[in-house]
């Protein structure tokens, strides 16, 4: 199967720090990926040298077949690639509609009106469940809304690519749930690609289908959900070795 | 159409506003035709202001050194170059300097974003009086400026052109995209917005028309000293009276700009030893009490808040 995105021997020194070395691993288009990994093992990170909010110091990306280190934020957007921040970056002020129309008109959809931008956006909230407060200023919404209003927003830039940074930490297992079936639904009727940043280890093997495990910095593992569940050096780093 | 108060008042405003500032030079004694010159040369620089501090969310407390800059070169090349080619020259040469400090000076944000550019301008302030006294020329003095309706009717161009710029600006995609990094600068970056050639322009753009106003204004006064024209208090007074407004779009500027030469022109009339006091008290209690300025009083009064969550 073709891949969408591909990482090649990526690697980020922070410094003395390796964040991250020689990481790879293929997304083929269409697939949700988890990448799975303990506080600090690299996980925003690498979102981050995807998205192009920083530079890797070795290694390639490529998206499509072509390189895209070295492109800024606002070019990887274009090309199709949308990220969520673990900690939200609404833009409070403006309504929650507002927030999606800037997506809308400068990512890849490239919707050069206020009304056609609009008309898309409002499909998208739709879908995220946020439609009865598209004309409530961002601040207003709780953490589970404003978890939805970061994945609209990534929606609604018309990305093949979303990078989903832990959209589901910090809710309630009803909550959850909720979003779970909200992100299948996107995923399954935009035919999007996802790749999933998460700590609910439950919510990772259900929704899917192959699963990066990191660990300080580089891969350890990687798989589907059963061989993740089984793999020793998964099981050892996250629950000890037995004596 | 817009049928808040506040919307009723500012088309109404716009429509008597502009028939009646085009007849005054016609049917008013010189000092009321100065008053018109100055409070249009407020309403240009508040305008052009917000183009970038408004919309950006990026404080300039340097806009008077466009302004300094735009009266240098009209002052300068004085009886070499045809007036008009000098105004315009004025705008481009203010637009190039921000293009030119651009780049470094937007990388820094908020009370350093300020301060750099008081900075900067006080730097461009005494370069010039060095250079000038260095020449001779520290102060100069203008024969045979045009008359004071012509001066009038450019700065009233340069005003409709400041609103009509800020009206685009505010309503534009290239708007959305400036108030989207106002509000978080990553964000908008990682969702397409290319923040830093956005941020420059709005700069550039905003730098323009205080070049010209400049240009124009040193033609007033005839009497040119460079610590007049670079004088730090127009850039107060511009952020006071855009603060006054408040607002995204280009009604807050004119309410502002309106309010504050009002009460400036009253007070200084009927009460010139208290003047300083009661507008500094007036200015805290908006801050204070009415920080999103009278735009935002009006929108209040039209709707109130609704539920929140």
């Amino acid at each position: 199967m073709r891949a969408l995105l591909s990482v090649r021997g990526l690697g980020k020194r922070f410094g003395g720090l390796t964040a991250l070395s020689d990481v790879s691993f293929d997304v083929p288009a269409g697939r949700i990926v988890g990448i799975m990994g303990a506080n600090g093992a690299g996980k925003t990170t690498l979102f981050s040298l995807i998205a192009g909010n920083a530079a890797p110091s070795a290694g390639d990306i490529l998206f499509d077949g072509a390189s895209i280190v070295g492109l800024r934020p606002d070019q990887v957007c274009r090309l199709g690639i949308a990220r969520t921040f673990q900690i939200v970056k609404p833009f409070s002020a403006l309504t929650v509609l507002e927030n999606l129309r800037t997506a809308a008109m400068f990512g890849k959809a490239q919707h050069r009106s206020a009304a056609l931008a609009d008309a898309a956006c409002a499909a998208v909230l739709a879908e995220v469940g946020l439609a009865g407060v598209a004309d409530r200023p961002a601040s207003t919404l709780t953490l589970s809304g404003q978890k939805r209003l970061e994945i609209a927003r990534a929606i609604a830039t018309g990305a093949q690519l979303v990078l989903l940074d832990e959209v589901m930490a910090g809710l309630t297992p009803v909550e959850v749930a909720a979003m779970l079936d909200t992100l299948r639904r996107l995923q399954a009727a935009r035919g999007l690609t996802l790749v999933v940043i998460e700590h609910v280890m439950r919510a990772l093997m259900e929704l899917c289908s192959h699963i990066v495990v990191l660990h300080h910095g580089e891969v350890i593992a990687e798989g589907t959900p059963a061989q993740i569940g089984e793999n020793p050096m998964v099981l050892s780093v996250y629950f000890g070795t037995h004596a | 159409m817009d049928k808040t108060l506040a919307g009723r008042l500012s088309l109404a405003l716009l429509v008597f506003g502009t028939a009646g500032l085009c007849v005054l030079p016609f049917v008013a004694n010189d000092y009321i035709v100065g008053t018109g010159l100055t409070l249009l040369m407020w309403l240009a620089l508040t305008q052009s202001w917000c183009v970038l501090s408004k919309l950006t969310g990026y404080i300039s407390l340097g806009h008077v050194v466009f302004y300094g800059l735009g009266a240098y070169l009209v002052v300068a090349t004085w009886n070499q170059v045809p007036l008009v080619l000098a105004v315009l020259g004025a705008g481009v040469l203010a637009a190039a300097f921000a293009a030119l400090v651009g780049l470094p000076v937007l990388r820094v944000k908020g009370p350093y974003f300020v301060i750099l550019t008081f900075g900067l301008s006080e730097l461009v302030k005494y370069s010039i009086m060095a250079a000038e006294s260095a020449n001779g020329t520290a102060s100069r003095i203008l024969f045979g400026t045009p008359d004071l309706v012509l001066i009038y009717f450019a700065m009233f161009v340069l005003a409709l052109l400041a609103t009509a710029l800020l009206r685009w600006a505010s309503g534009s995609r290239f708007g959305h995209g400036l108030r989207s990094l106002r509000e978080n600068e990553e964000a908008a970056e990682t969702l397409g917005v290319p923040v830093v050639r956005y941020k420059l322009i709005a700069f550039v753009l905003s730098a323009a028309i205080p070049g010209m106003v400049g240009g124009v204004m040193a033609l007033r006064s005839t009497y040119f000293v460079v610590g007049q024209v670079f004088d730090p208090m127009i850039s107060i007074t511009v952020i006071a009276m855009a603060l006054l407004g408040g607002g995204d779009t280009v009604r807050g500027p004119i309410f502002g700009v309106l309010f504050l030469f009002l009460l400036q022109e009253l007070l200084w009339a009927s009460a010139p030893l208290l003047y300083m006091i009661i507008l500094g008290t007036i200015l805290i209690v908006f801050v204070l009490l009415v920080p999103d300025g009278i735009v935002g009083l009006f929108a209040r009064r039209a709707r109130p808040p609704g539920p929140t969550r």
